[in-house]
């Protein structure tokens, strides 16, 4: 058999190791295997491809004799063809070509590493180092705990089970600290709190068997003002100490929620692109704001609430035990009933609020569909078709909410009947009790006022219970919690290699030299790219969408730090130098600037907060945009809603370049800086853009080709590669790529032109 | 340009390697190493079935498979047979949630498995004509094609997550 040790993304079945290590030849050396879950014929099964240093094993039953064995020097090719749902891992031989594999997505990825090691060793490279990025691939893509063998919430993720026991809680606990001295505190204001909640049925007691059935009438009424004044004390200092623990409870809570809100904030501004290329904003926004509360409330029900009702509960059975064992024991019979029931309700309501909560938002995305596209509904007529669809879902919510409401009413009172029941049955054992005790006092067992107070125990006694019974559920949405929030908190920030290799100013040559970059490493989104560009050149990116013009930019940006390659300015690495620092002296303009909720001034001056009136003023000059600040009403001062709403796409476009006129930055990189815009605003646009490059180094990636007037050099990107590179007069004397652009734009703009003049005629 | 349909009799289909199709058209062109994809994968299943070049350009379209004269049919529900993997479910042996996790224990007409699902709000799809799209943490799909005709365990065990 095959050593245990073998990296493999789970345990290889028997059979197959066995078989494997039969056939293993001399200085043959087992590097990996895959185990995967289809079979060639899309059947559910076992199926593994075992990958020694020389060759390739595959383990299927539609295989000859279940194997298939293939030198790897004999691949051509090994590529994972995806289809929907499956994938195959196809190798081209001298023999042609081989399904070897088949698998499921689960799989998908780490058969890429497969791939591209089977490749490498084909070419010749080294299968000792090639295998350490298969490794670090199945690292970072297990699907399963190595520990406990749980699936994980996403491949690579931390398994909340294993990290719960320990770290998870260490760290969130971290979060609590600085508060420690104060949960003490509230902890034993909870004590007191909690015993002072126990005296009241004593007082009962005292009242029905001491006060009220007394002999002596002077003192039963010295003892009845002294038992409601005692009460009327103890209410006083329960429900003051109660509100002040409160107080303090909704304190610490918020410092702590605060404290870990701040801290997931701060950290998500580091996170690399890579990240938000995988995970949606909306979904940080719901860890920030959601996430943060569950877990808030999660952690003050551990270090609080739970302690308060182990005690209570506690309390509670001990002063029922003294008070009358059997009774006791009577008592705690319907206990598991309403624990059962307790949760049962809450496990048959939960998934009815959550099909109501389904069918609500059906409801509610028909409205945020159809009243904003009302013009589109008028005008195809199709008013009746809206109508019938909107009663139909609410319909549907309708029968869920009616269905609901049978099932919310009646299991409450249910429940609350078993409790009664309960009580009955103490009334019932306890009342016996007390009617023999009445009958032969010196044998009474249980007076009239303990039954009273010991009712009351026994009810109390449902709190903790529940509290206890449905803490597994809690905990469970907690760490669901947890783990999304330390998704964040845990993941690598933008590494920042040069950090303190501060730059005070660039010439602006900038060279990318043998530069290979992939996502995904599935597909690779640039390919050997070599170019150099001079201190002051203009240059414009041209290419059609999808063929890398952007990835260009960002990884001169260092959005992406993952490339192959490398990237220089003015002759040193970019990686080498301090990231804030480097980016600080890049001015980029995107396609549709982003604008925060401010005044225009601060939106300007985000750029150099601490700039003075006269520079952002100025700068508005420069970008063509004074002209319509000044004739808004608040000029300045006025408020700009969400992403800038209450200006045009031309008008932010003009305040995000005066923010770049503002920074000014050695080189410059607009991202189709004009596409969003008419002719006209294009113009004012360009003036502006014409401005701010005199003497820097400016990338320019844009559709239109009209924008590139200026550019002394042009870059035409195909797929990932460079096409052609030179000055507009050499690439249209090519006759290439970029001539068939401009011929096409040229026809293309002509038209818009004559549109445009026709409107304005 | 113009697209070319398929019905019929108006094209021979067969398999070419790889799962790849030849396609003649009865007026003598000829498409070689096609790839068969369906334009409604979801609603329409053997109707309007597109084959792409290598390059990924469409050559032609299916108009319906059922159609096509029979060794043509087997050639193209063949070819899509192996590129789509929609396991169907039968029975549903578990469905609990766990640590925000939708875990499922099925039996499909592939075979028994095991998946997750992530998100239950946008990974499992409710059809009017009562089929269920689901969508494992892998991105594999699966179908429960008619939810009120799973046996009734399953349906209770599945139910509390529609």
């Amino acid at each position: 058999m095959l050593s245990g040790d073998l990296l493999s993304n789970r345990k290889l079945p028997e059979s197959f190791s066995e078989a494997c290590e039969k056939k293993l030849e001399n200085g043959e050396q087992a590097m990996f295997s895959l185990v995967g879950d289809l079979n060639l014929k899309s059947k559910y099964g076992e199926s593994a491809i075992v990958v020694t240093n020389k060759r390739l094993f595959a383990f299927d039953q539609y295989h000859q004799d279940g194997i298939k064995i293939i030198p790897i020097a004999d691949i051509k090719e090994a590529k994972v063809k995806r289809m929907y749902g499956n994938a195959i891992l196809r190798l081209k031989t001298g023999q042609g070509s081989v399904d070897a594999f088949r698998f499921t997505y689960s799989v998908a990825s780490l058969a890429d590493a497969a791939a591209a090691f089977l490749e490498a060793v084909a070419e010749g490279k080294n299968a000792e180092k090639e295998v350490e990025a298969v490794a670090a691939t199945y690292d970072k893509m297990k699907s399963f705990c190595p520990k406990c063998g749980r699936s994980l919430s996403r491949q690579g993720a931390q398994c909340i089970n294993c990290a719960s026991k320990g770290t998870l809680v260490k760290k969130l606990a971290a979060y609590m600290a600085p508060e420690k001295k104060k949960l003490i505190f509230c902890l034993m204001l909870s004590v007191i709190t909690t015993t002072m909640a126990l005296a009241p049925p004593v007082a009962q007691r005292i009242l029905i068997d001491d006060v009220l059935k007394g002999e002596n009438d002077e003192n039963r009424r010295i003892m009845l003002v002294g038992v409601v004044i005692s009460l009327m004390l103890i209410y006083i200092v329960q429900y003051s100490i109660g509100a002040w623990r409160g107080h303090l409870m909704r304190v610490i809570g918020d410092k702590t929620v605060t404290r870990l809100r701040n801290d997931i904030f701060a950290k998500a501004q580091y996170l690399p692109m890579s990240f938000y290329d995988k995970t949606s904003t909306g979904s940080v926004i719901t860890r920030v704001s959601g996430d943060t509360n569950t877990l808030q409330a999660f952690m003050l029900r551990v270090s609080q609430e739970a302690v308060v009702q182990f005690f209570l509960m506690i309390g509670i059975i001990v002063i029922m035990l003294v008070m009358n064992p059997i009774l006791t024991l009577w008592s705690l019979i319907p206990i598991p009933l309403v624990v059962w029931g307790a949760r049962f309700f809450g496990h048959k309501i939960s998934p009815i609020y959550r099909r109501i909560w389904r069918r609500w938002s059906a409801v509610s995305s028909i409205l945020s569909d159809t009243l904003p596209g009302i013009r589109v509904i008028k005008s195809f007529t199709s008013e009746e078709r809206a109508i019938e669809k909107f009663e139909n879902y609410n319909e549907d919510w309708l029968k869920e909410d009616m269905h609901a409401s049978v099932i919310a009413n009646v299991f409450p009172h249910v429940i609350t009947f078993v409790v009664t029941c309960g009580s009955l049955l103490i009334w019932f054992v306890g009342g016996n009790q007390v009617i023999d005790g009445m009958d032969n006092p010196e044998t009474a067992k249980l007076t009239a006022g303990t039954l009273i107070s010991f009712i009351s125990y026994a009810s109390m006694f449902y709190g903790p219970v529940n509290f206890f019974a449905s803490m597994n559920d809690t905990y469970q949405n907690a760490m669901t919690s947890a783990e999304r929030i330390l998704d964040i908190i845990d993941a690598e920030p933008e590494p920042n290699f040069g950090k303190g290799n501060v730059i005070h100013r660039i010439e602006g040559r900038i060279e990318f030299k043998n530069v290979n970059f992939s996502f995904d490493k599935t597909k690779k989104t640039l390919s050997n790219i070599n170019l150099v560009i001079e201190p002051g050149d203009i240059v414009g990116i041209v290419g059609t969408t999808g063929s890398g013009k952007s990835t260009l930019v960002n990884l001169l940006m260092r959005f992406y730090d993952n490339y192959e390659g490398d990237i220089l300015v003015d002759g040193r690495n970019i990686k080498e130098i301090d990231l804030q620092s480097f980016r600080s002296k890049i001015g980029y303009v995107q396609q549709e600037p982003m604008m925060f909720r401010d005044t225009i001034f601060k939106n300007i001056a985000y750029s150099n907060p601490d700039s003075a009136v006269e520079e952002v003023i100025h700068a508005a000059d420069i970008a063509n945009a004074h002209g319509f600040i000044a004739k808004l009403p608040d000029a300045y001062d006025t408020m700009l809603g969400e992403r800038g709403v209450g200006l045009s796409g031309g008008e932010r476009q003009r305040l995000s370049i005066a923010r770049a006129v503002l920074k000014n930055p050695s080189m410059l990189i607009f991202d189709e800086a004009t596409a969003a815009v008419d002719s006209e605003t294009e113009q004012l646009i360009q003036e502006a853009i014409d401005r701010l490059i005199s003497g820097r180094t400016t990338l320019m990636i844009a559709h239109r080709l009209s924008t590139l007037r200026k550019a002394n050099k042009i870059i035409v990107v195909d797929k990932g590669e460079i096409l052609e590179f030179g000055t507009q007069e050499e690439l249209l004397a090519l006759r290439g790529k970029y001539y068939k652009l401009i011929e096409i734009q040229g026809l293309a703009e002509k038209i818009q032109k004559s549109r445009e003049e026709e409107n304005f005629a | 340009m113009e697209r070319i349909y398929i019905q019929d009799d108006n094209a021979r289909i067969t398999k070419a390697g790889d799962n790849l199709l030849n396609v003649e058209l009865y007026d003598g062109r000829k498409f070689e190493n096609v790839e068969a994809r369906r334009l409604f994968p979801i609603t329409g299943l053997d109707k309007y079935i597109t084959l792409l070049d290598d390059e990924g350009v469409e050559m032609a379209v299916i108009r319906d498979v059922q159609g096509l004269m029979p060794e043509s049919k087997k050639s193209v529900l063949d070819a899509l047979e192996e590129y789509y993997l929609i396991p169907k479910i039968l029975e549903i042996y578990e469905a609990k949630e766990e640590y925000g996790l939708l875990k499922m224990n099925v039996r499909t007409d592939r075979g028994k498995y095991k998946f997750d699902v992530k998100n239950r709000n946008m990974d499992i799809k409710i059809l009017y004509d009562g089929r269920v799209l689901i969508k494992d943490t892998s991105d594999n799909r699966y179908e429960i094609p008619d939810f009120y005709k799973l046996d009734g365990k399953s349906m209770k065990r599945f139910n509390s997550f529609l």
